[in-house]
């Protein structure tokens, strides 16, 4: 089986990057994807805390060698039917968060030989810093989320074209977060595109939005998966939309063997 | 990347804020009407500085020389301010033709210009080389707000596309609707980037499938006083069964066709395209990629043919607009290396 690694990022922090990082393995799971669900912002990783769950995995064993991946994952039930498997390090304990370069490569190495799943799913930290560049041009695909901030313009634009520099080819696909609607989404990602065409001539893929919604907020107040709590809202409709686009690709982009 | 947002009473304001606040190279990247009914614009400028931000080891070496570059470059314009000052160079004829020759310009021309320059009777070369340029040039810039309807033609890969956007961005600053067209023949790449172009500048895009609904386009748009740009496919024009597919389209009659050459091709070539371009019938000339050239043959060239030259490029960016190139600008160009290297 081939693991499709899809890493998450967004320059900026607060847009949302972890929330989505868990919905979207909670959706590719429901899809009937194996996920793991990597939680690489190697400072403050807090998917667990989303999640409302003691065990975090131990990401740091696996790094200092003393655990295999499979010892290393926990096993998350998100909902009923529903389970991903979650590596992560707990919030706060600050052993990644100066990782060397080679502990990062051996992460990556850990993730694309990952037996099991179909996809890899990597919250990456925010910020554009070289553990973040790097695990990103590794993967197979990059979801670059940014919201109607300006702020998170700029620092998405930066995390576009450092990772152009990275791969000299490769462009994220934009996700646009907390947008109004629609055309809110459309715009925000046009300024992105825009701009990177302007300067980088290269420009991202809009891969969709997820619309401002108040029961987001509600779902990380109350520390459960969005999906399983308010699965009708549309902000969890966006999110598996999202899903069923990379699902799509997925797989199509195994076949073709692109990979 | 530096964004800046503007608050205007209408677009030409707006376009002309963004210009003087955060020069040429900006772009625009969202606008919309605002409530109170001027428009809001957000522009965008690259920025060197966020380059520095990540530091993988391996580059960990180029920092020093970033600092070595920076002192060296320090050094040279410091010797460079007083060795300026005593030497303006002094005419001598043997130094211009070598200089000219290094430039790779045409023999024929190096040495008109040479002996022009000579009988000049001026003691500064760059300005006796300037007077000797004055002679041939004829600049004809375009008076965006006055012009109608220009037909671009030229080689493949001269940068007209990336010309019509210049133009139309320029159209757009002196407060003019336009349309951008891509004639028939102009392939679906242009049209693709003439799109995107045209996003940003908030113009329309018209394909045109042949000489007869360009007319129409032409004579629709010359009605409703709309600035039209017509791109066309790459061809050359020494060809003589390629011209006669350009002179349909010329034959519109109401469209000025204005040739654009690349800085980048030999000096020779370009004088024999201008001229070709000259006989179907081009009114002016634009010359592209000069901030790509040290070699300033084919632009002196193209400059000193029958057709006037209107403008040059010097940035690959639409924003980075269309300058008018004088005698004295290019003579400093022909002599700038030759000035450093005493």
């Amino acid at each position: 089986m081939t693991t499709h690694i899809t890493a998450i990022g967004s320059g900026k922090g607060g847009t949302g990057k972890t929330l989505i990082s868990v919905s979207l393995a909670h959706a590719l799971a429901h899809q009937g994807e194996r996920v793991l669900l990597c939680d690489a912002d190697l400072g403050l990783a807090n998917a667990a805390v989303h999640l409302g769950i003691q065990e975090t995995g131990d990401l740091a064993g696996l790094l200092a060698g003393t655990k295999t991946l499979k010892e290393a994952v926990v096993r998350v039930a998100s909902g009923p039917h529903v389970s991903f498997d979650l590596l992560a390090a707990p919030s706060g304990s600050a052993a990644l968060a100066n990782a060397s370069e080679a502990q990062i490569q051996k992460l990556i190495a850990a993730l694309e030989s990952a037996q099991g799943y179909n996809r890899v799913l990597v919250d990456l930290g925010a910020g554009v810093d070289n553990s973040v560049l790097t695990v990103a041009a590794r993967a197979d695909e990059t979801l670059l989320v940014l919201t109607p901030d300006p702020a998170s313009l700029t620092d998405a634009y930066a995390f576009a074209k450092l990772l152009l520099r990275r791969t000299t080819t490769r462009m994220p696909q934009a996700l646009v977060n907390m947008a109004l609607n629609a055309t809110e989404g459309r715009r925000v990602a046009d300024a992105l595109i825009g701009s990177a065409n302007a300067f980088l001539k290269a420009a991202p893929d809009y891969l969709g939005y997820i619309p401002f919604d108040t029961r987001v907020t509600d779902a990380v107040r109350r520390q459960g998966p969005l999906l399983s709590l308010y699965p009708q809202s549309p902000a969890s409709a966006a999110i598996e939309g999202i899903a069923r686009k990379l699902h799509g690709a997925g797989p199509a982009i195994a076949v073709a063997g692109l990979r | 990347m530096r964004l800046r947002t503007f608050l205007a009473k209408d677009m030409k304001e707006a376009l002309a804020t963004v210009r003087a606040d955060m020069g040429p190279d900006a772009v625009i990247i969202a606008s919309e009407k605002s409530k109170t009914g001027g428009v809001m614009v957000r522009a965008a400028l690259d920025t060197p500085e966020m380059e520095a931000a990540p530091a993988p080891p391996e580059q960990m070496a180029v920092v020093t020389d970033i600092d070595s570059a920076f002192h060296s470059g320090m050094l040279k314009r410091l010797r460079g301010g007083s060795a300026e000052k005593k030497n303006a160079l002094a005419f001598d004829r043997a130094e211009l033709l070598g200089a000219l020759g290094k430039h790779r310009l045409p023999e024929g021309l190096a040495h008109a210009l040479a002996e022009a320059a000579s009988k000049a009777q001026l003691t500064d070369m760059t300005l006796a080389l300037a007077s000797a340029l004055d002679k041939r040039m004829r600049p004809y810039p375009i008076d965006f707000s006055a012009a109608n309807a220009l037909l671009l033609v030229g080689p493949n890969g001269a940068g007209k596309t990336a010309v019509a956007a210049k133009i139309a961005a320029h159209a757009r600053l002196a407060g003019r609707r336009t349309t951008l067209v891509a004639s028939d023949s102009a392939g679906a790449g242009a049209v693709a980037r003439l799109e995107t172009f045209a996003k940003h500048l908030d113009s329309a895009v018209t394909v045109a499938e042949n000489a007869a609904e360009l007319n129409k386009l032409v004579s629709d748009c010359l009605s409703k006083k709309t600035f039209v740009i017509v791109d066309t496919a790459g061809f050359d024009p020494r060809d003589a069964r390629a011209r006669t597919a350009f002179i349909a389209l010329a034959q519109t009659g109401k469209l000025e066709t204005v040739g654009v050459v690349s800085a980048l091709s030999d000096a020779e070539e370009v004088s024999e395209i201008v001229e070709a371009l000259g006989t179907m019938g081009a009114k002016r000339l634009i010359v592209t990629g000069v901030d790509l050239t040290r070699r300033m043959g084919a632009i002196t060239a193209a400059a000193c043919q029958s057709v006037p030259i209107a403008h040059v490029t010097q940035s690959p960016f639409v924003a980075g607009g269309l300058e008018s190139p004088t005698s004295l600008s290019l003579a400093r160009l022909l002599l700038d290396e030759q000035r450093s290297a005493q």
